[in-house]
C-alpha cells in the first residue's frame, strides 16, 4: 500500500507531480505568509497572474519573481479578469514570454459579478491556444458538452468549478460534478474555484478527481500556514479513500459485529 | 508624437524603437512587453520600430489564483 502511494502522482501534459494540491499565490497578508503556506501545502504548481506594476511598487514584482523562484515550483500563469478569447490569448503569449511555460490556466470570465467562465469565449480561446502550442488547463464548468468541447479542442486537463471563485461554498452541484467524473474517466480534473473547506477539498478527491485548486480558503483563513497544511492533508485523505475503493452505501442496518455466537440469545426479557 | 504606455501618455523616443522606450522607462525586472496587444520577445527591442499611438503594455508577475 506504501507503495501504492508513493507511485500515485499527478499526470498532465506528460509531466507528473507528487502532491494533487495546486495553490493560489493571491492575497496573502505578507509574503512571508505565502512561502510558509507553500512550505506545507507542498503544491505541485502555484498559480501566478500578469499585472501592469502600479505606481508606488518600484520592486514588487522583482520581490514576487524572487519568492517563486526561491520556492523551485512549477508555474501555472493564469489570464485571470480576461473577458474575451483575445485577451486571454494575448495574455497567455505574455505569460508564456514571461515565464517561460507552455503551461496556462485559461480563464475568460463571461459573467462579473459571479465570474462563470465564458463557455463561448474558452471553447474559441482554447482552440487558439493548443493550436500555439500552450498546455491549456481550462476554468470551466461542470457542464459537460462544454468539457467535451475542450477535450475536443486539445485540452488535455479539465477545471470545473466547485462554485464561483472566491465564495468558499463548496462543490455547489455534486451531481453533475460526479456525473462529469463518470462520463470523462480518462482526463485529469482538477476542481478549481469555490473551495472553503478542507472537507470539500476531501469530498471530490473521495469523487475520484485528479486534483484540486485553491487559494482564497487558504490566503484568508486566520491562520493560513495552518489551513494550507490542512487542505494538503485533506487532499492526501481524500485521494487514498478513493484509492482504497469506499464501501458500497446500504440502506438498512448492517451489524457491524457477528451474530453468530451471541451469548443469551433465549434469554427472557428483564421485565419478565 | 506620443505612446501609450500601460494607458498613460509618454514622448515618442528617439530612435522610435522599444528597445529606447524601455530605456528611457527602466522598468523593475522581469518584465514582458506587447506592442498592440501583441508580445514582443526581448531579442526584438531594438528592432521593433514604434509608432506615434502605439499601445504599449509593460507587465509584471503578480500574485493571482
Amino acid at each position: 500500500m506504501e507503495g501504492r502511494q508513493n507511485d500515485d502522482r499527478l499526470t498532465a501534459y506528460g509531466q507528473s507531480f507528487p502532491s494533487r494540491l495546486l495553490l493560489g499565490t493571491a492575497r496573502y497578508d505578507s509574503p512571508a505568509l505565502l512561502a510558509d503556506a507553500i512550505r506545507v501545502a507542498d503544491p505541485a504548481m502555484l498559480t501566478v497572474s500578469l499585472r501592469r506594476q502600479l505606481s508606488g511598487s518600484k520592486d514588487s514584482g522583482q520581490a514576487f519573481w524572487n519568492l517563486l523562484r526561491e520556492t523551485q515550483r512549477p508555474i501555472l500563469p493564469n489570464t485571470a479578469g480576461c473577458l474575451t478569447a483575445r485577451e486571454a490569448v494575448n495574455t497567455a503569449c505574455m505569460a508564456r514570454e514571461l515565464f517561460q511555460t507552455n503551461l496556462i490556466k485559461l480563464e475568460v470570465i463571461g459573467d462579473e459579478i459571479n465570474l462563470q467562465p465564458d463557455p463561448f469565449g474558452l471553447v474559441e480561446a482554447a482552440v487558439e491556444l493548443v493550436k500555439r502550442g500552450f498546455q491549456v488547463f481550462p476554468y470551466c464548468t461542470e457542464d459537460w458538452v462544454l468539457c467535451r468541447r475542450l477535450m475536443d479542442a486539445g485540452c488535455e486537463v479539465l477545471m470545473p468549478w466547485a462554485a464561483p471563485i472566491g465564495t468558499g461554498q463548496g462543490p455547489r452541484n455534486p451531481r453533475a460534478l460526479r456525473e462529469l467524473r463518470e462520463r470523462a474517466p480518462q482526463i485529469p480534473l482538477i476542481v478549481d474555484a469555490g473551495i472553503g473547506l478542507p472537507s470539500h477539498a476531501c469530498q471530490v478527491m473521495e469523487w475520484g478527481f485528479d486534483g484540486v485548486l485553491l487559494n482564497t480558503a487558504v490566503s484568508r483563513a486566520l491562520d493560513p500556514v495552518r489551513m494550507a497544511s490542512a487542505f494538503g492533508n485533506a487532499v492526501k485523505a481524500g485521494r487514498n479513500a478513493f484509492l482504497a475503493g469506499p464501501m458500497i452505501v446500504q440502506d438498512v442496518a448492517v451489524p457491524s459485529t457477528p451474530e453468530i455466537g451471541r451469548p443469551f440469545r433465549s434469554a427472557s426479557p428483564l421485565s419478565a | 508624437m506620443d505612446v501609450i504606455v500601460n494607458g498613460d501618455t509618454y514622448p515618442l523616443p528617439e530612435p522610435p524603437t522599444l528597445a529606447a522606450l524601455l530605456r528611457s522607462l527602466s522598468p523593475s525586472v522581469p518584465f514582458v512587453v506587447a506592442r498592440n496587444d501583441e508580445v514582443v520577445p526581448s531579442r526584438a527591442y531594438e528592432a521593433c520600430h514604434i509608432d506615434s499611438g502605439d499601445r504599449i503594455d509593460i507587465v509584471h508577475p503578480a500574485a493571482g489564483g
